[in-house]
């Protein structure tokens, strides 16, 4: 095995994490990389800013995916679900189009990350941005970039699942026209993780 | 997997000695805080667990093993161990999230009072969500038995590495990923218990990958004249595979039982086919055949009682020509 001292790609000064992250931060100049054997890569990313009345304790920042997405439906067949279908009927059907997708970079537990991705693929967050963490802590991130698109594809069907009715079948495209990581900002309690925005 | 390990691997920035887990890609360096990247050899980290098991601790585990189950009641007393010795063994430990949907029908069929039979079908649409294990051997395992870990939780060192035989790995990093993957794919599919299956879309990613090099005891005992060979898990102490002579008396009282019962069930069977209800025969017939099966199913080895992976002997997919333990014991056995 060989070990390096991980430098920043942008002003090439060293590295000193106070935590183990496969986002390597650079806080002298906010670059984010990630390595993968000699692979560098930089990532566009934005930070959240916390809502005003957050509490100060148990803030901590969970990096997502944000995938612009073009998600279309050929065709499908889903049994059941009358209201649903009419619904859909009426307004013309829903053949897709571009699509906000999110999926947790961090590693989170099966329910975190089911719950998290969906919800906010359907209510996308509006936010106000900042420069820095302001020493608020990070969620490691563990879900590079090829990883995130694989499960967009999870999240994009699971949308169509959740809706009335049972799928039968689903003939799809989906592709990401651009990948950038958001930060957001949530407490972190007993009962799991709360959006702060 | 907790566990810290060193590696013998420096800072190249203060030149203190790092520590670091299983499957990690990243440290920070304890004495100087700076921030390394861990490169596996291929990509792959690697990781040896510990043996902590001594040759009498290996001997006592398969004394204990020959007393249970079906064995030779006289095996305790007349067999006696050839040799002892530890190995370390190559193990893909690979742990992966698959992510998707199952969407399909299962058949229903219910029968109303006047015997007619209805066929109805339950739409279903199942998410698979869930991180799974996975783990293989990276060299040919011969005739131990062993094809992957039980165990993932050890303490982790090299210390004994250079003590102990240790077993290339022979197979390739992605033949390994291939099969966790297929095999993450294959369990996704039957957690979703679709039966008739017409939309699947299943995301296998993986989260870790490394190598592991297991500690196992390895037995040679013989039986009446009879070579047997086990293994013992040199880090939980288990019996990881083995053979055993099989008990003469209980095996003859179990095969002539079964035998018995299911003759006699199924001519039982046939007898009330002919004489009452048809049904009631048939379902004779059927527990007769059930038991006799059983019977074989249970004794198909003959006289040996079999502990471990040794159904397939098959060599593994994407094996390369290499060191192949079954050869090795053949020469130590010389």
């Amino acid at each position: 095995m060989k070990v390096t001292q991980v430098k920043c790609p942008k002003c090439e000064l060293p590295l000193y994490m106070e935590q183990q992250d496969e986002f390597f931060y650079c806080s002298h100049c906010g670059t984010i990389h990630t390595r993968e054997m000699q692979r560098v890569e930089r990532i566009p990313y934005e930070i959240a800013d916390f809502r005003d009345s957050t509490p100060a304790d148990n803030r901590i920042y969970v990096p997502f995916w944000r995938l612009l997405t073009d998600f279309r439906i050929k065709s499908q067949d889903v049994r059941g679900g009358f209201f649903g279908k009419m619904g859909q009927a009426l307004k013309g059907g829903d053949r897709g189009g571009a699509l906000y997708i999110f999926v947790p970079a961090a590693h989170l537990e099966t329910p975190a990350f089911r719950y998290w991705s969906v919800n906010l693929t359907i209510n996308n967050p509006r936010y106000g941005t900042r420069n820095d963490f302001g020493g608020t802590k990070r969620m490691p991130a563990a879900t590079n970039r090829e990883e995130a698109i694989e499960l967009a594809d999870f999240v994009a069907v699971t949308l169509e699942a959740e809706k009335p009715g049972t799928l039968q079948y689903l003939d799809y495209s989906l592709t990401v026209n651009e990948a950038k990581v958001v930060y957001l900002p949530f407490v972190s309690s007993p009962s799991g993780l709360h959006l702060a925005l | 997997m907790g566990d810290r390990l060193s590696v013998g691997l420096s800072c190249p920035s203060c030149g203190g000695a790092i520590s670091v887990s299983e499957g990690e890609s990243s440290v920070n360096c304890r004495y100087c805080g700076s921030t390394l990247y861990i490169e596996g050899d291929n990509g792959v980290s690697t990781v040896a667990f510990k043996n902590r098991l001594d040759r009498n601790a290996a001997i006592n585990a398969l004394r204990v093993w020959w007393k249970k189950g079906l064995k030779a009641r006289d095996l305790k007393t007349t067999g006696n161990i050839t040799e002892v010795y530890p190995i370390y063994l190559p193990f893909w430990s690979i742990e992966t999230r698959v992510a998707g949907w199952v969407c399909g029908y299962e058949e229903k069929h219910t029968t109303d009072s006047k015997g007619n039979t209805r066929t109805e079908k339950v739409y279903k649409e199942e998410m698979v969500l869930m991180d799974l294990p996975f783990s293989e051997i990276a060299c040919d395992p011969g005739d131990l038995g062993i094809r992957s870990l039980r165990n993932f939780q050890g303490e982790a060192s090299f210390e004994d590495l250079d003590l102990i035989p240790t077993f290339e790995s022979t197979t390739s990093r992605d033949d390994a990923i291939e099969h966790a993957k297929a095999d993450a794919v294959a369990k996704g599919r039957r957690s979703a218990d679709v039966p008739n299956i017409t939309f699947e879309s299943l995301h296998v990613l993986v989260r870790k990958l490394s190598m592991i090099y297991y500690p196992v005891w390895v037995a040679r005992y013989t039986y009446q004249d009879r070579m047997y060979i086990a293994t013992v898990d040199g880090v939980t102490g288990q019996m990881l595979s083995g053979r055993a002579p099989g008990d003469a008396l209980y095996q003859s009282l179990a095969v002539t039982a079964g035998t018995s019962i299911g003759g006699l069930a199924a001519a039982g069977g046939i007898m009330a086919a002919i004489t009452f209800q048809s049904e009631i025969g048939i379902a004779g017939v059927i527990l007769g055949l059930i038991v006799l099966g059983a019977t074989y199913w249970f004794f198909r080895h003959g006289s040996e009682i079999i502990q471990g992976d040794f159904p397939d002997r098959k060599s593994m997919p994407g094996m390369k020509k290499g060191q192949d333990l079954g050869s090795y014991f053949k020469e130590m056995s010389r």
